[in-house]
């Protein structure tokens, strides 16, 4: 077995003037210019790109790979949200991958590597979905958890598929979950007749021959853009939804808790679909979809640290739009639910003795 | 629910022939409801509950203008929704018209307001609840005139306003008439007592001394936003509506979204730090639906050009639906249980 082939980006962290301390990342500059964003290749968290090839990731032995689906023409509503993972790079420069709250590394813990966008194929939602589970599947089989960054929320159509597949070719009879954190039910079994849009993200994933309706569950969802068979579905399947009324009441923790414990229940592999409209649109007017009463940025990084105690195979975020974002709030809020995510799940498994 | 109704509104569009993009309307009306005009027989004739109108005005306003642009937008956010509430499980589609917008003549206030009071009255008069959309603050003048002289002498009238600033100039640079006097004019309405009216969410220093003392002068009891803070939103509004809708014979109900925090409603002419929040405003809403709902309902200085994303006017339509939604939902008017999509198998 060769040793694994990661370490960071020269220039990206350490600056032109070559810091060579290996872990010169997590400091302050030292030797360069000071302006500690200055990117050369612009990458999630300085990340190494890595090509999504299964090979390539193995050989870097990254754990964590980010992957961006610059997919909007699945919305039934504006488009914009091809721009999101872009958007998430760049705000991805204005921070340091040393979380002082978990008092950890999360680049150099997971090895993270940025495999780029997914390609697309425009007017075609099906080869493009194909693209995404392809790559996905990819960087799953290289052995790294996948951070996905959408696009629009027919994203996790293919995204699930990848984890379904991946799962069925590890582990043929184990179980997946999928959860959905969305403002809306999306279950439209189809719209005007196309059924891969994105408002039918859990009705796709529950056609998958591995997941099962008692490992599904949806928080967020609120007003008045859920027609009425979006509502019979999650009704009719028996699977739990935990309205935004509710997480109001009860805090957004213990809900958290309630559908990460039912989607690992029995299951080997958890797929998490996080739309970015289920937050305020006082935080979050970034998205194509904006809506009021929604999760804070406050309760949105509890979820993101209470997520990480569990784990989940892709963590998708979907539907950012930057061109709708207000000073960046909303890209840099992305970029910590990820970041939070990341550091509350590299200090679970240290605390437990364990690696990613 | 009425079973002569189609329903196919309620959920995804159907593929094929049927196929629709639900944000295409056609036309751009408050919930794709039909137009009529502001005529007693043809409002009548309509059978519906609710007529929306807009009221393009913004030449009473003491800040920055932009607010005539309210009615659009909110037309427009309205779009973004679907008639079906979940949380009630309601059907709004056949709840509304829209009137278009009162038409408005340009630099002359005096002919605007009358307009806007013959508009109102004339809805009344047809047995529909006014939802009237601004335009700014003043406009709640002459309709709040109207459903006084609607309700006449002898009845009593509730009033409830939300908003950050008071209200109360009896004059401000000689005008009487402008945003800052609404609350001094409908204070002086007959049969409208300080015990039946309401202000909640006061705050901050857009609100001159005089205002008080004429608050005082008149025993208007308000409840500024530190008292919210201090008591709940839901105490708070338990008491006011109590205020407002116990032995009255017809309520009006006024919404200054910048009784929103800042960060919740960038887009009113406005701004004001401190307010509510978008979860604090959906109990006022349910609060509002419990009581009964209002008899005319306003909605006055969103602005659109500084809104972030549309967030604003979609939240006073979120506000607005609520409340219908909920409302219908007392009232029994809720959709079968058995009802499900043509060709649902799932």
């Amino acid at each position: 077995m060769p040793e694994p082939t990661w370490r960071p980006v020269p220039h990206q962290h350490q600056g032109p003037h070559g810091e060579t301390a290996a872990d010169a990342h997590i400091y302050s500059p030292q030797k360069h210019n000071g302006v500690f964003k200055a990117a050369g290749l612009r990458t999630f968290m300085g990340a190494p790109y890595c090509p999504p090839d299964r090979h390539e990731i193995r050989a870097t032995g990254a754990k964590i790979a980010f992957l961006g689906a610059p997919w909007d023409q699945g919305t039934i509503v504006r488009t914009g949200t091809s721009s999101g993972p872009e958007g998430v790079r760049e705000a991805s420069t204005q921070y340091f991958p040393y979380m002082f709250e978990y008092d950890v590394d999360i680049l150099s813990f997971f090895k993270v590597v940025d495999c780029g966008d997914i390609p697309m194929v425009p007017g075609n939602n099906a080869r493009s979905q194909d693209y995404m589970c392809d790559y996905v599947h990819e960087c799953l089989a290289g052995g790294a958890r996948v951070i996905l960054v959408g696009g629009d929320h027919s994203v996790p159509i293919p995204g699930a598929r990848a984890l379904s597949r991946h799962l069925a070719e590890t582990k043929p009879e184990a179980a997946m979950g999928y959860l959905h954190i969305d403002c809306h039910l999306d279950a439209a079994v189809d719209w005007g007749g196309i059924e891969i849009t994105n408002a039918s993200g859990p009705p796709e994933a529950l056609k998958l021959p591995n997941c099962a309706a008692r490992n599904m569950a949806h928080m967020g969802s609120r007003n008045g853009l859920n027609p009425k068979d979006w509502m019979d579905f999650w009704i009719d399947n028996d699977i739990p939804i935990i309205a935004m009324s509710e997480v109001v009441e009860k805090g957004i923790v213990p809900c958290t808790e309630r559908i990460m414990e039912r989607a690992w229940e029995g299951s080997e592999a958890v797929y998490v679909s996080w739309d970015t409209d289920s937050l305020d649109c006082s935080c979050m007017p970034g998205t194509s979809c904006p809506e009021c009463y929604g999760i804070t940025a406050r309760e949105a990084i509890q979820l993101a640290r209470t997520m990480g105690r569990y784990g989940a195979d892709v963590l998708e975020i979907a539907e950012l739009s930057p061109i709708f974002d207000a000073s960046q709030m909303s890209m840099k809020l992305a970029c910590q639910m990820i970041y939070h995510y990341l550091g509350s799940r590299a200090a679970t498994l240290r605390d437990k003795g364990q690696t990613p | 629910m009425n079973p002569a109704k189609a329903f196919t509104h309620l959920f995804s569009p159907l593929g094929d022939e049927d196929a629709d993009n639900y944000r295409s309307p056609g036309q751009i009306s408050f919930l794709r409801a039909p137009f009529v005009k502001i005529e007693e027989e043809a409002l009548r004739a309509a059978g519906r509950p609710y007529a929306f109108l807009g009221v393009p005005y913004d030449e009473g306003n003491v800040g920055k203008p932009g607010s005539e642009d309210g009615a659009r937008d909110f037309r427009l956010s309205s779009l973004d929704y679907f008639p079906y509430w979940f949380e009630f499980n309601v059907d709004l589609n056949e709840a509304a018209i829209d009137c278009g917008d009162v038409s408005m003549p340009r630099v002359n206030p005096d002919l605007a307001h009358r307009k806007i009071y013959e508009a109102v009255r004339t809805v009344l008069k047809a047995g529909l609840t006014p939802i009237l959309c601004g335009g700014d603050r003043s406009i709640s003048i002459p309709a709040a005139r109207a459903l006084s002289d609607h309700l006449g002498e002898s009845a009593k009238m509730g009033y409830m306003h939300l908003g950050a600033h008071l209200d109360m100039s009896d004059s401000w640079a000689g005008e009487r008439n402008l945003t800052a006097c609404a609350l001094a004019r409908i204070t002086e309405l007959p049969n409208l007592s300080a015990e039946n009216t309401a202000h909640i969410g006061a705050r901050n220093s857009f609100n001159p001394k005089d205002h008080f003392d004429l608050a005082k002068e008149r025993g208007l009891k308000f409840v500024p936003m530190f008292e919210v803070l201090e008591r709940g939103i839901d105490t708070v509004l338990t008491e006011q509506t109590e205020r407002v809708w116990s032995n009255t014979d017809g309520q009006y109900l006024s919404f200054n979204f910048n009784v929103m925090d800042s960060s919740a409603a960038p887009g009113v002419t406005a701004t004001e730090p401190g307010g509510l929040d978008s979860r604090e405003i959906m109990r006022v809403a349910s609060h509002i639906a419990k009581a009964g709902g209002p008899t005319v309902y306003d909605i006055t200085e969103l602005c659109p050009i500084y809104d972030i994303s549309n967030a604003t006017s979609r939240m006073a339509v979120a506000v607005i639906l609520r409340i219908l939604a909920e409302i219908a939902a007392i009232n029994g008017d809720q959709v079968a249980d058995d009802l499900r999509r043509p060709g649902w198998n799932h």
